[in-house]
């Protein structure tokens, strides 16, 4: 008997699935007995797969059990009774009669009005992401808390916040108007954002954790560019930025796990077949009147995968994208990454005048990216005192072992490009 | 090959680990399969859980013996193996049988 197979990440996205379903049939202000009743079906699942084999259908099993343990617990809490009951009348079922089948739009369209519930603007942007982690993409507090660099404790506090504002919601209203998925857009799309970047930035965590943010980011964007609520221009060059940037994640790091720069990587390895579609989603955002700062790092993403060479880099147009960047989303860093740009399109000259009379922002002063892009910039100008003097700040500020590794490669030996 | 019946005791106060997370979960799962696929051989009966019961005796039938128990038994399965060294290392393979808060009485069923 071969062992029956389960798509990879099941029981996780089964999770996200199931909370979903089952939050909007009882009201996502029963957000914990759902979540409790999810773990404990995917327990019995576990108990009873391993030695029964697997059900025909994994999935209505999972539900079944699932919706029964909650109509349960709920029952029990009397003052929830109100609501089971209401709830209850609609589909109460019973491992023999409960829902066998599922329309797959109406999965999505669960999955992805809890995105919208887990985007509530009275909520902190880390409360909101760490909700999503939770409920949507089923990491446990360990695991949220080591994939986003913080603690056990802080997650449960952000976790618990989130929690308890939505118990506060207003019975029966937690559904969403279309008014709200239309406000909360923009929030979503932002989570969605940090959830990518969290795994692509991030110079903390092992690369197949971070790579693991990543997937769960595109999944969702994808989950939001598919639906009526998500079809936006914003939205697709969100989708396209993410596979533009993930297309290019495994060259960014050598056999031994080190750092490389962008002009070091072997762009044999990027996946052509991930930029086609990122091109796809970039294409399909270029339409209506807006202009996000999706599209504008979409549009640099875009310009390096095309780009045959580093030498041979279209770098005015990346340096326009940046331009554009800065004025959609100003930001001292998109600043620092243009003179970075300019310096590869202009010379180092024309690289640091961006710069002149720029007071940085303390965040970015005291960063190690502020004092490496200033030591190569003013090495390669010949200003070898000042070069140094960045150089050892940049070294000392470097927040890994790998990322020190890549400075003094760049600073010592070659030249030094940013992007 | 003799038979070995593999009894999972319960231990009371030896604290059960965390709850597993999703991703915990696959892991175990997928660990049991390649365990049941090394030993399918040996795996006789994968046996179960068990459930409540009751205590039937010359004097009649009451509650469960478990009341009292400390050791309750929570779950069975058959095993064939050369010996019962062999029938030991089966078990202990089992993913979560032998773990904190739960261990495996194995015992040979003797046939005449």
């Amino acid at each position: 008997m071969t062992p029956p197979t389960l798509v990879e990440h099941f029981f996780r996205h089964e999770y996200g699935r199931l909370v979903a379903m089952l939050s909007r049939r009882v009201g996502v202000q029963n957000i914990e007995a759902v979540e409790d009743a999810v773990q404990s079906a995917l327990m019995t699942a576990l108990e009873s797969w391993t030695i029964a084999g697997l059900p025909d259908n994994p999935s209505a099993w999972l539900f079944r059990v699932a919706h029964n343990e909650l109509l349960g617990e709920l029952r029990q809490q009397t003052n929830h009774r109100r609501i089971a009951e209401q709830n209850a009348k609609e589909d109460i079922a019973t491992p023999e009669n409960g829902p066998e089948v599922f329309l797959a739009g109406e999965v999505q369209d669960d999955l992805l009005r809890m995105l919208f519930v887990c985007c509530d603007e009275s909520l902190p942007v880390e409360s909101q992401l760490v909700l999503a982690l939770k409920t949507l993409c089923g990491f446990d507090v360990r695991e949220i808390a080591l994939r986003l660099f913080t603690s056990e404790a802080n997650v449960y506090k952000r976790l618990g916040r989130a929690r308890s504002r939505l118990r506060k919601l207003p019975l029966r209203t937690g559904e969403l108007d279309g008014e709200q998925y239309c406000s909360r857009l923009a929030a979503v799309s932002k989570i969605l954002y940090l959830l990518f970047t969290e795994g692509y930035l991030s110079s903390h965590t092992k690369v197949a954790i971070r790579r693991e943010l990543c997937d769960e980011a595109i999944r969702l964007a994808t989950l939001l560019a598919e639906h009526p609520a998500g079809q936006v221009p914003d939205t697709f060059a969100l989708l396209a930025l993410m596979h533009l940037h993930a297309a290019r994640m495994t060259a960014r790091q050598d056999g031994s796990r080190g750092l490389l720069l962008l002009e070091e990587q072997d762009r044999e390895l990027w996946d052509q077949e991930r930029i086609e579609v990122g091109l796809k989603w970039l294409a399909k955002s270029a339409q209506g009147n807006g202009f996000s700062r999706y599209h504008a790092e979409a549009g640099i993403a875009a310009e390096h995968c095309l780009a045959p060479s580093f030498q041979d880099t279209r770098w005015d147009k990346v340096v326009a994208c940046y331009e554009l960047l800065e004025r959609v989303a100003p930001s001292a860093i998109h600043k620092l990454n243009r003179s970075v740009a300019v310096a590869e399109w202009q010379g180092p000259l024309a690289g640091l005048s961006v710069l002149e009379g720029f007071e940085p922002p303390t965040w970015l002063a005291g960063s190690c990216l502020w004092a490496a892009v200033l030591a190569d910039l003013h090495r390669r100008c010949g200003n070898a005192q000042k070069a140094k003097r960045y150089r050892d700040v940049a070294y000392e500020l470097a927040p890994t072992p790998a990322v020190r590794q890549l400075l003094q490669r760049r600073l010592r030996n070659g030249r030094v490009t940013g992007v | 090959m003799p038979n070995y019946l593999c009894m999972q005791r319960s231990q009371p106060g030896k604290a059960k680990g965390e709850r597993p997370s999703p991703a915990q979960m696959e892991e175990m799962y997928a660990k049991f399969n390649a365990w049941r696929e090394k030993f399918q051989k040996n795996i006789i009966d994968m046996g179960g859980k068990l459930g409540g019961g009751k205590l039937v005796t010359s004097e009649g039938v009451t509650d469960g013996p478990f009341v009292e128990a400390k050791e309750i038994i929570g779950g069975y399965m058959l095993v064939s193996a050369e010996s019962l060294e062999e029938a030991i290392e089966i078990a202990r393979g089992c993913p979560g049988l032998v773990s904190p808060g739960s261990g495996v009485e194995v015992r040979e069923i003797n046939t005449p």
